[in-house]
């Protein structure tokens, strides 16, 4: 079996946002709302850090991390125990999908997920260019969208946007019942924690505290234990799901 | 005045107020279907809700009505289980108060949801893990109960003044014995239903680990008892309101013991379980004993406030008073409070759950609403909501249809007990009788004097 996960190496995240402008770039989000944040553990604001600034030679307590949040694609996720009409669930390699096409629009899942990692089309979509953006058809007004683990590209053997994109290899995506996998052997090797872990949800996303790890440690698109692919996109960030080459 | 083919019908036929109320109810039914035209069109953005503040005025209403529901079919059936015929004049009406409030909770989930065509999908491919699926199929089942159980009490009447709606049951004291004994068995059917219905809908927020205090075992037990509340307050509003406007007489002796009754049910919800829930979290959380009882006593909200001041205080003072309740007007200002109590109970709900983000981080949540190009912020780090013109045009509409199905009741269904003689509408509140089948207050007088006349007219 498959049991796509990921491991995100808060060490490695310099809060850069890369991986959330490539995921709404990806995946056609519209600009009123992100599948992927980039919160500030520090401040009250967005990069800002708690504590106190270093003055008169005394030592300073600044500190600041980044903690990226997206849908944690629980093992036991709530948002599909809720849903009344199935149209999200759990597949069977990991991956919490929504189907557009049944939702209704209740957001009973929106309640239930205490990730806050969904959103909800309130009205319709709003991108630049108008016509949309990436590999993913435009949700309509009405339904509940979030991350998918780009199931698109997972299905063409590659990475999830956000993975690729990240410029601090921070993000490492893999099998987690392939106990070879570098996210396997991350979550056994360094100090990993799930968010939340005491409501019980079981995500699949795990991070990293403490000691940073080698990070991702491959180039290229492809995902891990795949054949490589041919050269991605000239411009450098792959966006179409390798097709166009 | 009145003749026997009308006789249980509390409204033989709509005279100028009537009209007016008719349409009145037209006009409200028809603004809010065209707010929710206005709604589907534009989207949930035209309501205040947003994606942290994902369910508004709408579910904290389909709470409300789910609870009022409640006291129609319960005080029509618990005394029918016990063989009683105690409030049998307010059966008939109970359980048309019931089905009113049911198919208002059922409709306000409609303009809740975003892509209402697909509303289908609960009988396509339901969930059975969700608790909104086990509530979709207890408010049906509920709806269509009070349907069934409202023709089984009124069906020999229709038949004996040649109702259609008597769908061909003929009127004979065989017929009236054996759905007296038919009526016992559903009421043994009504109560666990009804106890089934406000669970149901208390676990949709009570299994919710996410949303702060929804997680919690009290919740379900609250809901019964808000519905005892706000269910029986109604009862006693619409009953004094019908009595007032229409032939419907609501024996007098009832008010008193029926506002002893909410009183308690007051008594139990807002100061007993509210206790209880709120005791075992102040204490742990705090250390000197004065902080623990502040925390205890003090809310933090102003929902809390309006809730347990409102709904809470202002009944029980009413109600505790024996010479107080004896008066019309006291209890109706009790029941009404009582109603505006519970819907702030409901309003305090869904604010505890979605007022706090779990991870809280700046900059937060994207909101989803409010979008005004590139420079707009659209983070938001708490949950807030003021619900719209739209949600309330929407809302009011959907109150409308209920009061309008109460409205239908009372002109096309018997809904007075057959052996009693009707009274003419519009009488002044002290003009109220004590004759009747029904067993009185331990024979006390109301209010004395002149108000205990009886003033029937036939």
């Amino acid at each position: 079996m498959t049991d796509y996960g990921m491991v995100i190496d808060l060490e490695r995240c310099i809060g850069c946002n890369a991986c959330a402008v490539s995921c709404s770039q990806e995946n056609n989000v519209s600009l009123d709302k992100q599948w992927n944040r980039i919160l500030t553990e520090g401040g009250d604001a967005m990069d800002t850090p708690e504590g106190s600034y270093p003055e008169n030679g005394r030592d300073g307590t600044l500190s600041m991390n980044h903690l990226p949040l997206a849908c944690q694609h629980c093992d036991n996720a709530p948002c599909v125990k809720v849903c009344p009409v199935n149209a999200t669930y759990k597949r069977d390699d990991g991956i919490v999908e929504i189907d557009y096409d049944k939702c209704m629009g209740c957001r009973y899942c929106m309640s239930a997920c205490p990730y806050n990692a969904r959103v909800f089309n309130f009205d319709d979509p709003k991108t630049l260019p108008t016509d949309g953006t990436g590999n993913v058809e435009e949700r309509k007004q009405g339904v509940v969208e979030k991350c998918t683990f780009c199931s698109h590209r997972v299905k063409e053997d590659l990475d999830p946007a956000c993975t690729v994109a990240c410029p601090a290899d921070a993000r490492i995506f893999g099998d987690l019942d392939d106990e070879e996998s570098t996210a396997s052997r991350y979550i056994e090797k360094y100090e990993t924690e799930q968010l939340l872990d005491e409501l019980e949800t079981d995500p699949n996303t795990y991070y990293i505290r403490g000691e940073m790890s080698p990070g991702r440690t491959r180039s290229g698109n492809e995902l891990e234990g795949t054949e490589k692919k041919a050269a991605g996109n000239p411009n450098g960030v792959a966006t179409d799901g390798g097709d166009g080459q | 005045m009145s003749s026997a083919p009308d006789a249980g019908v509390v409204v033989p036929r709509f005279g100028t107020r009537g009209k007016a109320w008719l349409a009145l109810l037209g006009v409200l039914i028809v603004a809010g279907l065209g707010a929710w035209a206005y709604q589907l069109q534009q989207g949930l953005v035209v309501t205040g809700m947003d994606n942290i503040f994902s369910w508004g005025l709408y579910i904290m209403l389909f709470v409300l009505f789910i609870g009022l529901s409640a006291g129609g079919l319960i005080i029509s059936s618990a005394p029918k289980f016990f063989h009683s015929k105690r409030y049998d004049s307010l059966a008939a009406l109970g359980v048309l108060l019931s089905l009113g409030c049911i198919v208002v909770a059922g409709l306000l989930i409609l303009p809740d949801l975003g892509s209402p065509s697909r509303v289908t999908g609960f009988l396509t491919s339901p969930d059975p893990r969700s608790p909104m699926v086990w509530d979709f199929g207890i408010v049906l089942l509920y709806g269509l109960f009070n349907v069934g159980y409202l023709w089984l009490l009124t069906r020999r009447d229709l038949a004996k003044m040649g109702s259609r709606l008597a769908l061909g049951v003929a009127d004979t004291p065989a017929g009236r014995e054996r759905d007296r004994k038919r009526a016992f068995w559903a009421a043994a059917v009504a109560m666990p239903l009804a106890v089934g219905l406000h669970s149901v809908t208390g676990w949709i927020f009570a299994t919710q680990i996410g949303r702060g205090d929804w997680f919690n075992p009290l919740v379900a037990p609250m809901f019964i008892m808000k519905a005892l509340v706000s269910g029986l307050a109604l009862l006693l509003v619409t009953s004094i309101l019908v009595d007032r406007f229409t032939r419907f007489r609501f024996p007098r002796e009832l008010v008193p013991e029926l506002g002893k009754l909410l009183g308690i049910f007051v008594a139990v919800h807002v100061v007993y379980l509210v206790a209880a829930e709120r005791l075992p979290h102040a204490w742990a959380a705090h250390f000197e004993f004065w902080s623990i009882t502040s925390a205890f006593l003090v809310g933090d909200t102003i929902h809390f406030w309006l809730w347990t001041v409102i709904g809470g205080v202002l009944p029980i003072a009413l109600l505790a008073v024996p010479s107080l309740r004896r008066r019309i007007k006291a209890v109706f200002v009790a029941s009404v409070a009582a109603i505006v109590g519970i819907l702030f109970e409901g309003v305090y709900l869904i604010f505890t759950g979605y007022h706090d983000v779990n991870i809280d981080a700046a900059p937060g949540v994207t909101t989803g609403t409010g979008y005004t190009g590139l420079e707009a912020d659209i983070w938001a780090t708490t949950g807030s909501y003021t619900p719209t013109i739209v949600e309330l045009l929407i809302a009011v509409g959907l109150i409308a249809v209920g009061a309008l199905i109460v409205t239908l009741g009372l002109r096309f269904v018997p809904i007075q007990p057959d052996d009693r003689t009707p009274v003419s509408a519009g009488r002044d509140d002290s003009t109220a009788t004590t004759a009747g089948p029904v067993a009185t207050d331990g024979g006390r007088r109301p209010d004395g004097g002149a108000d205990g006349e009886v003033t029937g007219d036939a």
